[in-house]
């Protein structure tokens, strides 16, 4: 399944519009990790920790809404963002979005 | 190398385009010019970071320090709490409903903790995300 930040794919011709598909996910690590990131704060530079915390949320929204696509039967989710948002301290909510289409190869592609 | 980067207006690249119909050189060029871009952006330098984390992962001074350093401050922790909680529970000079309530809490803080750590630790094998790094 193509998934694309664009509107429109070039060399496709978007025939059916399926309407919105989504995954949302909210991680958290567990608390030694948050007692080990609080140092690294102190340090400074990158952390880790999180950074895995993060990518993990990332990809779970990610199939969650390639999951929903799938259901629909779509080719494609085209406008797709990352969102995020806060809903706990050291934990990452995050939010995949597009829309879910159906294609076909553009002849003047 | 604009037409190839795509920061040319319309107008431009319809000339340009026009061009590109009657030079074959021009063509080649380009193509050149794009597999150039394509190959670049392959060669990105890799993390600069991964071999240091790895060399300070495997470093036995770093691997003494964070060892000491969690075990003392798990001790440190676990014992300041429980000696608290001992000194609270057992002074006469608070009363039974404070003391009881006190214990109350904690024991419920308790049995809901091994409750998340047991879920936890449950659907772990089949966390598949537990393995992302970035």
């Amino acid at each position: 399944m193509i998934v694309a930040t664009t509107d429109n794919l070039p060399g496709y011709e978007i025939v059916e519009c399926l309407g919105l598909v989504r995954g949302t996910t909210v991680r958290a690590r567990n608390m030694l990790r948050d007692v080990g990131a609080i140092f690294r704060t102190i340090a400074g530079g990158e952390v880790p920790e999180y950074t895995k915390l993060v990518a993990e949320a990332r990809e779970q929204a990610l199939d969650r809404m390639l999951a929903e696509a799938h259901e629909l039967n779509a080719d494609a989710v085209v406008g797709f963002r990352f969102a995020t948002s806060e809903v706990a301290k050291a934990a990452a909510e995050i939010v995949a979005y597009g829309t879910a289409v159906r294609l076909r190869r553009d002849p003047l592609g | 190398m604009a037409y190839a980067d795509g920061e040319l207006s319309p107008a431009e690249r319809a000339a340009f385009e026009a061009r590109l119909a009657h030079e074959p050189g021009l063509g080649r060029e380009v193509a050149q010019h794009r597999a150039l871009a394509v190959l670049a952006r392959r060669l990105a330098p890799l993390e600069p970071l991964d071999h240091e984390w790895r060399r300070l992962a495997a470093d036995p001074m770093q691997r003494g320090a964070l060892g000491f350093g969690w075990i003392s401050l798990g001790i440190g922790v676990l014992g300041l709490a429980g000696l608290a909680l001992w000194r609270f529970e057992t002074n006469g000079e608070i009363s039974l409903i404070e003391r009881g309530l006190v214990l109350a809490v904690v024991l419920g803080a308790g049995a809901l903790l091994v409750t998340a750590v047991r879920a936890r630790v449950r659907t772990l094998p089949f966390d598949p995300y537990r393995n992302v790094e970035r």
